[in-house]
């Protein structure tokens, strides 16, 4: 079984959960013995590094990079700068182009390289790959996996949503031969906004690492000094996230209890409305922006805080309390939450009952066994979370696939 | 001849309101949630009575009446007898009427459906007196069997309903305790020599309890003919068959569409076409047979799950810790001496409450699942937490102001006393003098009006008829 798949990112770059689902997938997809040619979108810093990353497996797998760069998550008119070269006097010239038109060069590289490789069947994760996919299934008249990592009504937080990328969604769904989503949250979406057959979605939960990570240094040891508590937000600033929600509930915990502080890890287009929304509320004393933080400093950030709160108004499936469970932290997730439906032993609340939200905060921190408990019961529940049953699922899809294909 | 001892318990729990964080301190009412959702007692008893109560009364009224030999016994805690006579009187009036038949035994419990006997033996012993009271004085009978919590059972529960004067106790007939032995036998507790326990026999209980409604079971639709044949089978290598069940399987585990009711209507009939089979109630049921063997029960028993044991109520950290919590106070809250206090404690022990943050998702998971109004065991903790904290709170307050009372009493009596003397030595008016032994501001209030002021105010019984009168 050889599979043609496109992604958008991939470790070790920065990105979201995005690069690290397609890893974790791809890696047991490797183990059991499916080839899979990941295509990214364009050579960039990473890319020697992830020539190593594979180098395990250099015969099964090739890392490809066209021509493009990009930034997933995006509206379909962000502009991207992009550095294509140096004139004569050294100076870069840099080319803006919208993720829309990068997305549609994408997919005509993608048309390209179906017909140059042998393959059985394309998946294409994101949305940013729909058009890939649907090129390389058009060049190919192989069968097409679409794999819904997120809908322009997560990113839009509501139904005000990108039309462009919508348009893209329905031609990914309609042209494909089957759609994975992460969640049954993220499969409702799809049935009942983009009207997607329900035979056609198959759930697929993300997987997650169940390693026992090293024990840090403790991130913000001062704080903790002065015996206060830390409430943890990570992931991107957008409005997607609910993070003015986060500071909404905040302001209401801090008037109960002056000694929690709360810690905003991330960046992203809302910064500096968040920013002035704590101004505002004034709560600068008892909030911290700790930028975007990564590997080591994000896990010693998890590790010290107190508890973790992944406000998202509409979040597909949600890496963060997972990663937090396995540095020893539990976590309030939103009942607007995929990763609810596979892990029970977190606080659920309505994204925008800020009431309750501060109510669990309070109560987390008030009784520490509640906290210990939704880790000791979280990790043993975690453990049957693996990638490894979900690259069992995803094969499955490709076999029955090809065999309908075949036949 | 085979005897047939069915018992309903009947339960309903207070259950605890969403209460916050931010109502600690603000608001003492924990039980009154008053809107759609399942924490709203009084729409929960509603339902259940509409549903279960008033239907299954009706029947087993009109089958007592039908069937002078038809007997059953029934327990009550004492929070649905309370919440019948606030929401549902016409219920608890039904239940009247069954028991003034005669014909229906009403056994022993904890007032509060708690799991004290495992936590203080003299909280336990007081909800069980209070419990006897309440019997008495709503049905006029005295119960003398005893049945504990949940079927909760240990040898020492089985000795201490020995030690007072009860006939027996209940408990579930278990393969772990029971070996290659049948339950459908009377037995003798492990260190009791006057006592009888009465097995329950499972297999044919949750026929009913849990099977009857259910169309995956090979024996669906269960007839009351069949059923009445599964008991007759028992003829020859058994006395009796302890149908022990929740009261709520009627109409409310099992609804009416499973035929719940037709089967009840129609079971006492179906036994009674067996010759040789008569319904018993559970103390003729001791009085009629021997004890064949001993039942030693050394851990707790109970009739939940698979494990029959108690781990659906403290079996992880949240459950212990809460039901640690509520036990830890009781000296505190017993030295109050303040009734409202000490009931809403009790209401907090109700084994319901811990029961809904049990965290055993698989198997009976789902079955907790069922019995929750809570969205998760979490939620339920956090009100538990949160109202018990309040309730702390109010204890605290309480004995802060009884102590408060209780010095400036003291010292009022040695002021007092110390005036009796003063009165006693002289006739002479008051001096000037601050020698003599009377406090100064009783002599001369003009002088400390500040002073006396403030006092009148933190301490009201200072104006009270007699010191007023000295001080004037």
């Amino acid at each position: 079984m050889k599979v043609l798949t496109f992604g958008w990112e991939f470790p070790p770059s920065k990105n979201g959960g995005l690069g690290v689902a397609c890893y974790g997938l791809t890696e047991e997809l490797l183990q059991k013995g499916v080839e899979v040619i990941f295509v990214l979108p364009r050579s960039q810093d990473t890319v020697g590094q992830a020539r190593f990353l594979f180098a395990d497996h250099e015969r099964q797998v090739k890392v490809r990079h066209t021509d493009v760069s990009l930034r997933p998550y995006g509206q379909s008119d962000t502009i991207i700068d992009t550095l294509v070269g140096y004139d004569a006097q050294g100076k870069p010239i840099i080319r803006s182009r919208t993720i829309l038109e990068e997305v549609h060069r994408y997919a005509h590289q993608a048309a390209a390289i179906a017909q140059e490789e042998e393959f059985d069947v394309i998946h294409a994760h994101d949305w940013t790959s729909y058009l890939a996919g649907v090129a390389a299934k058009l060049a190919s008249g192989k069968p097409l996996v679409v794999h819904v990592h997120a809908t322009s009504y997560d990113q839009a937080a509501g139904d005000n949503v990108d039309p462009s990328i919508y348009k893209i969604e329905q031609e990914g769904f309609a042209m494909a031969d089957k759609v994975i989503t992460v969640s049954n949250y993220t499969k409702n979406i799809l049935i009942e906004k983009h009207r997607v057959p329900a035979e056609k979605i198959e759930v697929v939960y993300n997987g997650c690492d169940t390693s026992e990570p090293p024990k840090l240094q403790p991130a913000l040891s001062e704080l903790k000094q002065q015996g206060k508590k830390i409430v943890l937000y990570h992931g991107r600033i957008s409005i997607q996230k609910g993070v003015d929600y986060f500071v909404k509930a905040a302001r209401r915990v801090v008037d109960v209890d002056p000694n929690v502080m709360f810690v905003i890890s991330g960046w992203g287009d809302m910064t500096r409305q968040i920013i002035e929304q704590v101004g505002a509320m004034r709560l600068s004393e008892h909030v911290r922006f700790a930028g975007a933080l990564w590997d080591g400093e994000r896990d010693r950030m998890y590790q010290s805080a107190d508890l973790v709160v992944m406000p998202s108004v509409s979040e597909p499936f949600g890496l963060v309390p997972l990663e937090a469970l396995q540095h020893g932290t539990s976590s309030i997730i939103t009942k607007q939450s995929g990763v609810g439906e596979v892990l029970k032993h977190v606080l659920k609340v309505d994204f925008w009952d800020t009431e309750e939200m501060a109510n669990q905060i309070l109560a987390a921190l008030r009784y520490p066994v509640i906290r210990q408990q939704m880790v000791k019961e979280g990790k043993q529940q975690v453990q049957n979370l693996s990638w490894t049953s979900a690259a069992d699922k995803v094969k499955q899809i490709y076999r029955n696939l090809v065999q309908y294909a075949t036949s | 001849m085979l005897t047939v001892c069915p018992y309903f318990h009947v339960h309903q729990p207070y259950r605890i309101k969403k209460y916050r964080v931010f109502d600690i301190g603000n608001d003492t009412e924990y039980f009154n949630d008053s809107g759609e959702s399942d924490l709203n007692n009084r729409k929960i008893v509603e339902k259940v009575a509409n549903k279960s109560y008033r239907p299954t009364n009706k029947i087993l009224k009109e089958l007592l009446d039908r069937h002078p030999d038809f007997k059953f016994a029934l327990s009550f805690s004492g929070t649905v007898l309370d919440q019948f006579e606030e929401y549902v009187p016409d219920v608890l009036e039904s239940f009247q009427e069954l028991i003034a038949t005669g014909r229906v035994e009403v056994l022993a419990d904890t007032y509060h459906h708690s799991l004290a006997f495992f936590y203080s033996l003299p909280e336990f012993q007081r909800q069980v007196e209070k419990h006897d009271r309440k019997i008495q004085k709503l049905f006029g009978v005295k119960p003398r069997v005893f049945r504990n919590t949940e079927l909760s059972y240990r040898n020492d529960l089985a000795k201490w309903c020995e030690d007072n004067g009860y006939l027996g106790i209940m408990a579930e007939g278990w393969g772990k305790y029971l070996g290659w032995r049948s339950p459908n036998y009377v037995y003798r507790p492990a260190g009791c020599t006057r006592i009888k326990v009465l097995l329950k026999n499972y297999k044919l209980s949750d026929d009913i309890a849990f099977r009857f409604g259910n169309r995956e079971w090979e024996n669906w639709p269960l007839s009351a003919d069949t059923y009445a044949n599964w008991i007759h089978a028992h003829h020859g290598d058994g006395h009796t068959i302890n149908l022990f069940m929740d009261y709520e399987s009627f109409g409310e585990h099992q609804w009416e569409d499973t035929g719940i009711f037709d089967f009840l209507r129609a079971l006492p009939e179906m036994v009674f076409r067996h010759p040789e089979t008569s319904f018993k109630t559970p103390t003729e049921t001791i009085e009629s047979y021997d004890a064949i063997g001993e039942y030693d029960v050394p851990d707790v028993l109970t009739w939940a799950d698979t494990d029959r044991d108690l781990t659906a109520w403290i079996g992880n950290d949240i459950q212990r810790d809460a039901i640690a919590a509520i036990y830890r106070m009781e000296e505190d809250v017993m030295k109050t001496r303040k009734k409202d206090l000490i009931e809403t404690w009790r209401k907090l022990q109700t084994s319901d409450h811990f029961y809904y943050m049990c965290t055993k998702w698989s198997n009976d998971g789902d079955v907790h699942a069922y019995f929750s109004p809570y969205q998760s065991p979490y939620d339920a903790y956090i009100a538990f937490m949160n109202a018990l904290s309040d309730l702390q709170l109010r204890v605290r307050y309480a004995l802060e102001a009884r102590e408060v009372k209780e010095r400036a009493l003291r010292e009022r009596e040695v002021a007092e006393d110390t005036e009796k003397k003063a009165d006693n030595k002289s006739d002479t008016p008051p001096s000037e003098s601050l020698h003599d032994g009377r406090p100064a501001w009783k002599r001369w209030p003009h002088k400390f009006g500040r002073w006396w002021g403030k006092l009148v105010t933190s301490f009201p019984f200072f104006t009270s008829p007699k010191s007023g009168k000295t001080s004037s």
